[in-house]
C-alpha cells in the first residue's frame, strides 16, 4: 500500500521548472532513496511535499487524503516529519529542548502533557545515542551530534513518513556507518516508512530498497539500487554524456 | 450546545498552552519571592509623595517591559511599536470616562481588552512579516494610531490633550491606590511570563524565534501562536495605558504614543535578558531607578548615558544580566561575546 503518493508533482520557479510532473510513491515499510545531481530538485520534491512550498499543479496524497495546499504545521502533524539538509536546530535551546518541541507539537502532540513530552524526548535522545549531552547548548555539539538530535526531534514526531535529506553530509566514515545502522533501526524496529535524499552512494547501496532518480526537475529512472547504478540514463546524469558514449 | 462546545475548545487551548512542565518551584526561591513581595506591600508605609511615585514609575516600565518581553523577549519578533497598546488604552479609560462616565477601573479593563483585539486584528496581517519588516509595519501602526488620536480633536481632545476627572479622595492615598494597581499589574506580568516560559506556548515561541521555518515543519501554528503572544502582550500594556492615563489626568497623544517609552523598555528587556522570567523586570527595575536618582539630575547627559548602555549591553552581554549570574562573569566570557559579535 502506499502511504504517500504524488501525481505529475510540479513546481516552476518563474519559469524554471524545480519538479517537473514527477508521479512517486512510498510504500508502507520501505526506504526509498532519492537521488539526483545538485539542483535536481530533490529538496524542492520534500519541500512540496512538506507543504512549504505550493504546488504548481499535481496533487500529494497521505494515507489517501489529499494534502497539498494544508499548511506545512497541519502536515507535520499528520505524520510526515523531515530534517533539513542544512540542520536547522533551536540554537537558543538545550538538546533536551529541541527534541520536546517534536514530542509537544508532532503528531499527537496535543493530547500529550509536557511532562509526558519531556519522557518522550529522553527516550528519542536515548534512541539516538546523545544521552551524554541531553543539557548541553547547541553550539557546544559538533555536526553529527546535531545531524542526530534533528533526527531525535523528527523521531519525537511520532511521524508514519519520515524524510532525510543529506543525513549523511559532512559526516565522516565511521559516523556514516553509525547514522546507516540507525536508519536501518529506525525502519525495521519503529516501522517508519523514509525517504532519504543522499549524495553518499554506500549509504544508498547499503540502506535502500528502492531508488528513484531525479535530473532537471524530471524523474529519469525508478528501481531498486542494482538497477539504478547500471541504467544508462543515470550514469548519463551523474558523469556526462561523453563518459556514457564511451562506455559503450 | 454550541457555547458549550466554544468553552471546551478555549479551556483545551488555555490548558494546552499555559500547561506547565516543571511547575513545582524550589521552596526558597519561593520564599524569597514571597519576602520580597511583601517587603513592596509593606513599603507604602514607610515612604512617600515623590518616591511613591519613583517606585510606581518603576512599576509600570517593568509591565511595559515585561509585558513586550512576552512578543519580543520569546518569540523574537521586535514590536517596537508596542506602545501603540498603551495609547490605546490610555485613551479609552480617558473617553470612557469623559464621554461615558465609566468608573476608572471599568474604563481600564475596556482598555485592555479594547487593545487585545486590536493586537489581533493587526497581528493576523503584520505578524506574518519577519525580522525588520515587521518591526517597521509596528512603528507604523502606532504612528498612524498616534494621528487618529491628534486628528479626531472634537473626540479626544486632539494635540492640546485631553485632562481626566480627577479622583475624589487625598492626593496621598490616591498614589497609594495607584502605587498598589500597578505592583498588582506587575504581578500579573510576572506571572504572565512565568506561565508561558514554563508551558507549551513559551516552548512554541523560542522555536519560532530561533527558527520559524524549523518550528512549523515541526508541528507549531506559528501564526497562531504569534497573535496569542502578541495580544496577552497588547492586554497587559494596554491596562498600564489606562491606569497611567488616570494617575496622571492628562493625557496628549506624543506621551500617550511616545516612542521612546518602548525603546526604553527595549533596552531594559536586553540589559535584564531577553526571554527569561525576571530578567526584563530586573533590567526596568536598574535602568529605571537609576535614571530616576542619578541622570535625573543631567537632562543632557541622560540620554548619551542610556546610548552607551545600550551599545554596551548589546556587545558584551548580549543575552542580559542574569546570564552573568547563571555564569561565571570573566573578563574572558566578556571578550568571548564581543568576538562572537563579529561574525
Amino acid at each position: 500500500m502506499a502511504v504517500l503518493e504524488g501525481k505529475s508533482v510540479s513546481k516552476l520557479f518563474g519559469a524554471l521548472p524545480a519538479v517537473d510532473q514527477v508521479d512517486f510513491h512510498l510504500q508502507q515499510g520501505e526506504i526509498l532513496g532519492l537521488i539526483g545531481p545538485n539542483g535536481a530538485g530533490k529538496t524542492t520534491l520534500i519541500n512540496l511535499v512538506t507543504g512549504i512550498y505550493p504546488l504548481t499543479q499535481g496533487e500529494i496524497f497521505f494515507e489517501d487524503e489529499k494534502i497539498d495546499g494544508l499548511k506545512p504545521a497541519v502536515i507535520a502533524r499528520k505524520g510526515i516529519a523531515r530534517t533539513f539538509q542544512i540542520v536547522k536546530p533551536f540554537p537558543g535551546m538545550t538538546v533536551r529542548e529541541n527534541v520536546v518541541i517534536g514530542s509537544l507539537f508532532g503528531k499527537g502532540g496535543i493530547e500529550r502533557k509536557t511532562r509526558t513530552a519531556f519522557q518522550e524526548a529522553d527516550r528519542w535522545i536515548e534512541y539516538v545515542h546523545l544521552q551524554d549531552y541531553r543539557n548541553a547548548s547547541v553550539d557546544q555539539i559538533n555536526l553529527s551530534f546535531r545531524k542526530r538530535m534533528d533526527l531525535a526531534k523528527a523521531l519525537a514526531m511520532s511521524p508514519t513518513v519520515l524524510m532525510l535529506d543529506e543525513v549523511m553530509a559532512g559526516l565522516n566514515s565511521k559516523d556514516i556507518e553509525e547514522m546507516m545502522a540507525l536508519v536501518t533501526r529506525i525502519n525495521q524496529e519503529l516501522k517508519i516508512t523514509l525517504l532519504v535524499i543522499e549524495h553518499v552512494m554506500k549509504a544508498v547501496m547499503g540502506l535502500c530498497h528502492r531508488v528513484m532518480v531525479l535530473h532537471h526537475g524530471r524523474k529519469i529512472a525508478d528501481g531498486t539500487p542494482q538497477e539504478i547504478v547500471r541504467d544508462d540514463h543515470v550514469i548519463e546524469a551523474y558523469l556526462g554524456e561523453r563518459y556514457a558514449k564511451a562506455r559503450k | 450546545m454550541f457555547i458549550d462546545h466554544w468553552q471546551l475548545t478555549i479551556e483545551k487551548w488555555l490548558l494546552f498552552l499555559f500547561e506547565g512542565a516543571d511547575i513545582e518551584v524550589k521552596k526558597n526561591r519561593l520564599i524569597i519571592g514571597i519576602i520580597i513581595g511583601l517587603g513592596f506591600m509593606a513599603l507604602p508605609l514607610f515612604i512617600e509623595g515623590y518616591w511613591i511615585r519613583v517606585a510606581s514609575s518603576i512599576f509600570m516600565y517593568a509591565i511595559i517591559t515585561g509585558a513586550l518581553n512576552i512578543i519580543a523577549g520569546f518569540a523574537g519578533y521586535a514590536a517596537f511599536g508596542n506602545i501603540v497598546f498603551f495609547g490605546i488604552g490610555a485613551y479609552t479609560t480617558a473617553m470612557l470616562m469623559l464621554r461615558v462616565g465609566f468608573p476608572w477601573w471599568s474604563g481600564v479593563m475596556v482598555g485592555g481588552v479594547l487593545a487585545a483585539i486590536f493586537a489581533v486584528l493587526v497581528g493576523l496581517p503584520i505578524l506574518r512579516l519577519r525580522g525588520h519588516y515587521f518591526a517597521i509595519a509596528t512603528l507604523g501602526i502606532n504612528r498612524a494610531v498616534e494621528q487618529i488620536a491628534l486628528d479626531w480633536g472634537r473626540f479626544t481632545g486632539g494635540g492640546k490633550g485631553i485632562t481626566l476627572p480627577l479622583p475624589q479622595m487625598e492626593i496621598q492615598n490616591f498614589y497609594a491606590m495607584i502605587y498598589f494597581i500597578m505592583f498588582g499589574l506587575l504581578l500579573l506580568t510576572i506571572l504572565a511570563n512565568f506561565l508561558i516560559a514554563r508551558g507549551r506556548l513559551g516552548y512554541a515561541l523560542r522555536a519560532i524565534r530561533d527558527n520559524e521555518d524549523a518550528a512549523e515543519a515541526s508541528g507549531i501554528f506559528a501564526p497562531t501562536c504569534k497573535v496569542i503572544a502578541w495580544t496577552i502582550s497588547a492586554f497587559l500594556t494596554g491596562l498600564t495605558g489606562g491606569v497611567f492615563a488616570y494617575w496622571f489626568s492628562f493625557i496628549e497623544p506624543a506621551t500617550a504614543f511616545d516612542i521612546m517609552i518602548a525603546v526604553k523598555a527595549f533596552v531594559m528587556m536586553m540589559l535584564g535578558g531577553a526571554g527569561t522570567v525576571f530578567g526584563p523586570i530586573l533590567g526596568a527595575f536598574l535602568l529605571e531607578l537609576i535614571s530616576e536618582t542619578v541622570w535625573g539630575q543631567f537632562l543632557t547627559l541622560h540620554m548619551l548615558i542610556l546610548g552607551i548602555i545600550v551599545v554596551g549591553v548589546v556587545i558584551f552581554i548580549p543575552r542580559g544580566i542574569l546570564e552573568l549570574f547563571r555564569k561565571k562573569i570573566s573578563l574572558a566570557s566578556l571578550i568571548r561575546n564581543v568576538r562572537n559579535q563579529s561574525i
